[in-house]
């Protein structure tokens, strides 16, 4: 099993402990709850695990209620702050890791049930094992395993399942990940801006018809409409944007006094394209996903795709309220679906 | 069903401009301007999707019997003479367009037709037809032509960032709704609602499925698209969008050099794990650099990793089949 490496480089290995069935007209699959194309069995332990500086446990709950602001209530799936357990605990989103560059940090998955979650660490490049991506290694079902990481860049992240990937992100299994450089929080990078204050912009659309899949739809065949997104409900760092409550929600939006720089910190984490208009502030963009720009931009508005993240900051000086819109946009037709809303009110 | 024609054009006739034989574009620099020609016949027929369903499609192919969706890749260097010769097989009228470089008129049903132009500034070119809108463009009428600069073999433009070895890959997005009224001679009523993904022309399989590890099906190992270098070996890949859908194209185990967007260079060179990619021949270059994956610890020097749209809808096939989409894989060797 140490030669794990040699065969997802020469992958017909991989492909012959794999199960059969799906593909080539569907059918088949002899998987827990009769997945295909997950691949528990290639788990082993992570070999290459040293003495950590900081540990994440994480475990599953994929029975998280949300209530929108219409009243209807969706299923939320996510990670839950320590792990074991079965269901219970969990939160949309997930809790955050925050973390200083250079630090060696475990993440410890613990799916407690039959079936199949990884972490990803979005935007962080660890070694392939420590990656979480199922079929380059191995998915996670009824077992524990640690991810090792050491981040080299300060800046915004996230992380979120990767698999089923298409159905397991949107039903929200992911949360914020941040790299402070070793100068702490207050500075965005070493040797970079300081900033007072942080709000955290992560938008992302909701279609509630997936919200009612299996953890496994579509992986044998069969059409369960995973290749169309049509979203009913706009989220901002996990609540309802569409109308005032995110407006009103700490770390969203906030009051500040003149002077203060606020550094927002942006994540596109829908599917669809998104634009992200300032409300009549100019920011400064610094970083965009966790590398430091070699000159920065000033931005009104920024446009953003699936998994892109933009830290901001604003120099807070001339009093007002300012309106943040972020436009949902269709990736075909370009029509905006649906806007979220947030706030920077300056006295 | 016609059985798709892999590259397999002989390189007769054509003047050390190396036509994709490999997945990697080979390439040798020239002192001088050459003549480079290359026939297309213009073929269709029909490609099966992962969950079984047949879709017709229309090719710039390299045979009259193949069928080729993207064409052929096209590598010739600034001041070159590309003479390109079209053979329309079929009894619909079409075209061979390049956005700003040529465009070979009508080339009506049974026509031949040769045009010929000189390479222009050095970058990352569609070829595509347009004679009807988009839609032949979208039956898979598209292909990637790289103009290197003259006399270097390790730029994408003279004084950009260097790299080794480079590569196209073509994304693409299909709705058979609208591939079926096409076929039958209609115009497309529907909103158009992509089903099925490719890269380069091909689905991935992940590991266990129908066609898994053949580089012939399996977009994660076809040479033309799976990246393979060792640390150090600065790959350039050329990214174009045929689809209408607009992508987000993420790389695991390193971020990319963003050097261009719809042909612009850009003003400073970014780091991106992310890049927004535009629907409607929406162009990228960047570079992967294969560095040692910065947050590995120990420090990893070999390894695999996917490239995948993170506009996750392109992972799947037919509604469902995740991993049957757009991705490929990634191998520090």
């Amino acid at each position: 099993m140490f030669n794990v490496l040699e065969k997802s480089l020469n992958r017909p290995a991989m492909g012959m402990r794999s199960r059969d069935g799906g593909g080539g007209g569907g059918g088949g699959g002899g998987g827990m709850g009769g997945a295909c194309y997950v691949y528990p069995e290639n788990l082993i332990t992570n070999p290459n695990l040293v003495s950590p500086d900081v540990v994440y446990q994480r475990g599953i709950d994929m029975d998280i209620p949300m209530t929108m602001d219409d009243g209807n209530v969706v299923t939320m799936w996510g990670f839950t702050d320590g792990g074991g357990g079965m269901g219970g605990g969990g939160t949309f989103p997930s809790p955050a890791m925050r973390v200083r560059q250079g630090q060696i940090v475990h993440t410890v998955l613990d799916v407690n049930m039959m079936w199949a979650h990884t972490i990803h660490h979005h935007g962080i490049e660890p070694h392939y094992y420590s990656d979480g991506v199922g079929h380059i290694t191995w998915d996670v079902q009824g077992a524990s395993y640690t991810y090792q990481w050491r981040p080299a860049h300060a800046g915004t992240y996230f992380y979120h399942c990767h698999t089923n990937t298409v159905l397991h992100a949107e039903m929200g299994m992911y949360g914020a990940l941040i790299v402070d450089p070793p100068e702490g929080i207050g500075t965005l990078y070493s040797g970079g801006p300081t900033y007072d204050t942080e709000l955290f912009w992560v938008v992302d659309e909701i279609d509630s018809n997936w919200h009612r899949l299996a953890w496994d739809a579509g992986t044998c065949g069969g059409n369960v409409g995973l290749h169309s997104l049509n979203p009913d409900y706009f989220i901002i760092t996990g609540v309802d944007g569409s109308g005032s409550t995110a407006m009103n929600a700490a770390a969203i939006s906030g009051t500040f006094q003149r002077g203060t720089k606020v550094l927002a910190r942006y994540i596109c984490a829908g599917y669809h394209p998104q634009r992200i208009r300032f409300g009549g502030l100019t920011g400064t963009v610094h970083i965009s996903d966790g590398r430091v720009l070699p000159n920065a931009i000033q931005a009104t508005e920024l446009r953003a795709h699936s998994g892109e993240r933009y830290d901001v900051i604003f120099d807070l000086d001339t009093r007002g309220e300012y309106i943040i819109e972020t436009d949902i946009i269709h990736w075909v037709s370009g029509e905006v679906l649906g806007t979220t809303r947030s706030r920077i009110t300056v006295i | 069903m016609k059985r798709r024609d892999f590259l397999k054009v002989g390189s007769a006739g054509i003047a050390s401009a190396l036509v994709g034989t490999t997945g990697l574009i080979s390439w040798s620099r020239r002192a001088h301007a050459a003549t480079i020609s290359k026939t297309f016949y213009i073929t269709d027929g029909t490609i099966t999707m992962p969950d079984g369903a047949d879709v017709y499609f229309r090719g710039y192919s390299s045979s009259a019997n193949g069928l080729d969706v993207p064409g052929e890749q096209l590598v010739v260097q600034e001041g070159d003479t590309v003479r390109i010769t079209l053979v329309n097989t079929l009894n619909t009228t079409h075209n061979f367009v390049i956005d700003g470089v040529v465009d070979s008129g009508a080339i009506g049903g049974g026509q031949s037709k040769t045009v010929e132009f000189v390479a222009g500034n050095a970058g990352t070119y569609m070829y595509h037809d347009d004679r009807n809108g988009e839609y032949n463009r979208l039956l898979g009428m598209h292909g990637g032509m790289a103009v290197m600069p003259a006399g270097s073999s390790d730029e994408l433009y003279s004084g950009s960032p260097t790299f080794v070895q480079q590569y196209f890959w073509i994304f693409h997005d299909i709705d058979p709704d609208w591939h079926n009224a096409l076929r039958n001679g209609s115009t497309p009523s529907s909103q158009y609602e992509p089903m099925y993904f490719t890269l380069n022309g091909l689905f991935a399989r992940p590991p266990g499925a129908p066609g898994a590890m053949d580089p012939e099906v399996d977009a994660m190992v076809d040479p033309r698209s799976a990246l393979h270098g060792h640390v150090g070996d600065r790959t350039l890949v050329r990214i174009l969008n045929a689809g209408k859908a607009a992508q987000s194209v993420h790389t695991h185990g390193n971020h990319m050099e963003w050097l261009t967007e719809n042909g612009q260079i850009r003003p400073d060179v970014w780091k991106k794990d992310c890049l927004y990619l535009d629907g409607n021949m929406g162009a990228l270059d960047v570079i992967y650099p294969f560095e040692v994956p910065p947050d590995s610890w120990p420090p990893a020097t070999k390894g695999a990793y996917p490239m995948h749209l993170h506009s996750e809808m392109s992972q799947t096939a037919g509604g469902g089949l995740y991993m049957f989409g757009a991705l490929t894989d990634i191998y520090f060797e």
